[in-house]
């Protein structure tokens, strides 16, 4: 028995030490990203002060840089394809938290009508984007809260906060649809060749009852949040290749109450029912998204903060 | 609790240290910490299921003593009765009931009557298959008089209860497993150290392998419509992956933590993706739920006596009554129904049994013949695994007519990090086909190699399962 528990110790002993050697395996993690959006948050190096947050919607809708330049307010996209409400929330979070960022004047939440708050298959919360900067504290307190990684041993041992991710040590790279533009906008000039271009209509109702309560209150928070730090919070329905369900927007008036607004595009602009400014059914390609930016931007500099 | 937990990390070094530093001088303290100790593991996830687990071993208990010691035949029978139609009842009610009664509305519904049949909200009690099959076979054998009943109820709460077997099996035999709960365990360093071994590779199966193939068969699965043929091909054998992996893997853990508790349980698996027919493949899947049903409903039914006839009904009971017994879906009563297409011709031929001893025996490599009679056994094993893992019939012959489509020659779409995972099985697959001669994969492995290599594979094992783990993932058998 005691031999038995002798070796035991000294395997966990050597394992211990040995784990140390992947220190450097976890902080080259980073430098390999292409985009470090997500790290400039953790590092308190994020300097806007208008902020978008979103999915894909967010990211291929809206363009930061035309903003920026139309409005003089500096702008910055951080809308992840899909990223589902939770992740928006976390986003917030470490701006608003990280010494060092500066608390944006506006944020614009770009939701999917309508399974911002319901169950979906294309949404959640992006763990992947966390993994490459495990080396932050911030980001292994979150991987822990949100049961992905257990708390002792998280603390003990290196290898528990990696991932199989972090082990290919090369140079990541973004795919033809996520070309990311300095101001972390992600417009798509081209056309999915699925895309079968046919308008859809569809029922204006919206089921509450299918409401998840943790996306739900992830809302509720970035609702909260916003007002506790005097933020202006815009929440902004983009145009799909379809009707918008007005049960929804309806709902998310509701929600926000007097702590910001719900805005949404013009439902009687040609452009929105025209096949060419779409990339697919639920994103406009990069025509499309400049007439919806500066469509925004008009609505922007009547309720911009100051005036 | 979860093997694969930090509750369990915990848990087990504990009950360990105080089995054999503080209860090892005396049997019945240890029977009992082993009593206590799988009562707390089993409670761990809901303390309600702890009521049915208990009513369900003193059914077990007083039943079979009163079947004993019964003065006549006809209390023998009604003792005997009395506890097959409540263990079998248990899990009607808690597993079958909804089962059946949306059946029949459906088949009312078929007809044109319109019904509102009651089903029942309960949630089903985890491991519920396992034990109630313990106590089954243990109050039969002692119908039987192939075993005198345990009067001591502490180590017949053991026998139905040892926590490393509780909630997915094996399903153990009184014969096999009471003997050494009665008897005093002394710790040996080489079957401990084995079954640290074997423990290790069932966590590498479970957290890295299983784990892993289940991200990939899931997504491929869920969107089954959005993928082509080669994809919905991978996803397939990504969940046959899975389901062997987190299986067996469990019943590795299972059965190397026995051993660190001085008990053998009886094997479960033995390397099922290297059969040559189907025949062979069920010999080696789940051997301890195939014998059971081997024994207790093949045999007494006829088993191969009868006539041609005969063999096709008992077969066909068989695999429909396993199918059934995973789950109350119609998939699981196909798939039981499948293989039992499959491993008809083997039977009416006389060649269920040509392939006993294990593939390429004495050799590195099989030759040709084997490969070609392996591949095929586990594409057919593979076709009945869409129907398992299907959420319901339609899915399932979508996903088989998906695959044949035109382009199933066509590169899959799979993520980049299941390069990873494909990684990882095969290397998996390596290991298991240089150990499939033993026991269990890493039974004595590399004892011939100097010590620092052992180790430095058990900690790149140790290494995967730490990077892999974190999330707890149920294992799939439980809900079963």
């Amino acid at each position: 028995m005691n031999r038995f528990i002798k070796r035991g110790l000294l395997f966990t002993l050597v394992f211990f030490c040995i784990d140390k050697l992947f220190i450097p395996v976890r902080n080259a993690a980073p430098g390999l990203e292409v985009d470090r959006r997500l790290e400039w948050i953790v590092t308190g190096k994020m300097d806007a002060d208008l902020v978008i947050l979103g999915s894909s919607r967010g990211a291929r809708c809206l363009i930061a840089e035309q903003i920026t330049q139309s409005t003089g307010t500096p702008s910055m996209n951080f809308s992840y394809p899909g990223s589902n409400v939770e992740f928006h929330e976390f986003l917030l979070r470490q701006i608003t938290e990280n010494k060092g960022n500066t608390v944006p004047k506006t944020v614009v939440l770009v939701v999917d009508d309508s399974d911002e708050l319901t169950p979906s298959v294309s949404l959640k919360f992006r763990l992947d984007r966390l993994y490459p900067l495990v080396k932050y504290r911030a980001i292994r307190d979150e991987m822990v809260k949100r049961g992905e990684k257990i708390p002792v041993v998280n603390e003990l041992l290196i290898l528990h906060q990696i991932n199989k991710s972090n082990l290919w040590l090369h140079q990541k790279k973004f795919t033809k649809n996520d070309v990311i533009m300095p101001c972390g906008s992600m417009p798509i000039p081209h056309q999915k060749n699925t895309f079968d271009k046919q308008f859809g209509s569809k029922d204006h109702t919206y089921q509450r009852g299918s409401e998840l309560s943790e996306k739900l209150e992830a809302f509720k928070q970035i609702v909260a949040r916003c007002r506790d730090h005097k933020i202006q919070l815009i929440v902004v329905i983009p145009p799909n290749f379809k009707e918008v369900t007005h049960g929804f927007r309806d709902r998310l008036v509701e929600l926000v109450g007097d702590a910001g607004s719900v805005w949404m595009y013009d439902e009687s602009r040609p452009e929105y029912r025209d096949r060419e400014f779409f990339f697919d059914h639920a994103h406009l390609r990069t025509s499309g998204a400049k007439i919806f930016t500066e469509e925004f931007i008009q609505h922007f500099k009547t309720t911009k903060v100051g005036n | 609790m979860l093997f694969n937990s930090i509750d369990f990390a915990l848990f087990f070094p504990i009950v360990f240290i105080l089995y054999w530093f503080v209860a090892n001088k005396n049997l019945s303290a240890q029977n009992l910490l082993l009593l206590v100790a799988s009562f707390v593991f089993y409670g761990w996830w809901d303390t309600r299921f702890l009521l049915l687990l208990m009513f369900s071993t003193l059914l077990g208990y007083f039943t079979a003593i009163w079947i004993h010691d019964a003065r006549s035949r006809r209390w023998k029978v009604f003792w005997f009765w009395i506890s097959i139609v409540a263990n079998v009842g248990f899990l009607g009610v808690f597993k079958y009931f909804n089962f059946f009664a949306e059946s029949f509305q459906s088949m009312l519904q078929a007809f044109g009557i319109k019904s509102d049949l009651w089903t029942l909200e309960i949630i089903l009690p985890i491991g519920i298959s396992f034990y109630t099959f313990h106590g089954l076979s243990y109050v039969i054998d002692v119908y039987k008089g192939q075993i005198k009943p345990e009067r001591k109820v502490v180590e017949y709460g053991v026998f139905v209860s040892f926590f490393p077997l509780l909630v997915a099996g094996p399903i153990e035999r009184a014969t096999h497993l009471l003997p050494q709960i009665q008897r005093r365990r002394e710790f040996s360093y080489s079957s401990a150290v084995d079954g640290m071994r074997q423990i290790l590779w069932g966590l590498f199966k479970k957290v890295v392998v299983a784990d892993g193939a289940a991200e990939y068969a899931n997504l491929i699965f869920n969107n089954s419509d959005d993928y082509s043929g080669t994809t919905l091909l991978m996803g397939a054998v990504f969940f046959s992956f899975q389901i062997y992996c987190d299986f067996s893997g469990y019943s590795d853990i299972a059965l190397g933590t026995a051993r660190l508790f001085g008990i053998e349980l009886i094997r479960n698996f033995a390397f099922p993706y290297f059969s040559r027919d189907i025949a062979e493949f069920w010999r080696r899947w789940h051997i301890s739920l195939s014998s059971w049903f081997r024994d207790y409903l093949y045999i007494p039914l006829g088993g191969s006596k009868g006539g041609a006839w005969m063999r096709v009904r008992n077969t066909f009971a068989i695999f429909i009554v396993s199918g059934f017994w995973h789950g109350a879906n119609w998939t699981f009563i196909v798939w039981g129904a499948l293989n039992a297409i499959y491993f008809l011709p083997l039977l009416l031929t006389k060649r269920n049994r040509v392939n006993l001893e294990t593939v390429a025996q004495g050799r590195h490599l099989p030759s040709i013949r084997e490969l070609y009679a392996m591949v095929s056994t586990f594409g057919l094993v593979m076709l009945g695994w869409i129907f398992f893992r299907a959420n319901d019939l339609g899915h399932a012959l979508a996903y088989v007519r998906g695959i044949f489509t035109r382009d199933l020659f066509s590169s899959p779409q799979l993520p980049a990090s299941s390069t990873v995972t494909l990684c990882f099985m095969f290397f998996m697959l390596v290991v298991e086909w240089f150990g499939r001669e033993r026991k269990h994969a890493l039974e004595n492995f590399g004892v011939r190699q100097p010590a620092f290599m052992r180790w430095a594979f058990y900690g790149f094992l140790t290494a995967c399962v730490i990077v892999f783990s974190g999330k707890e993932q149920e294992f799939i058998y439980f809900q079963f």
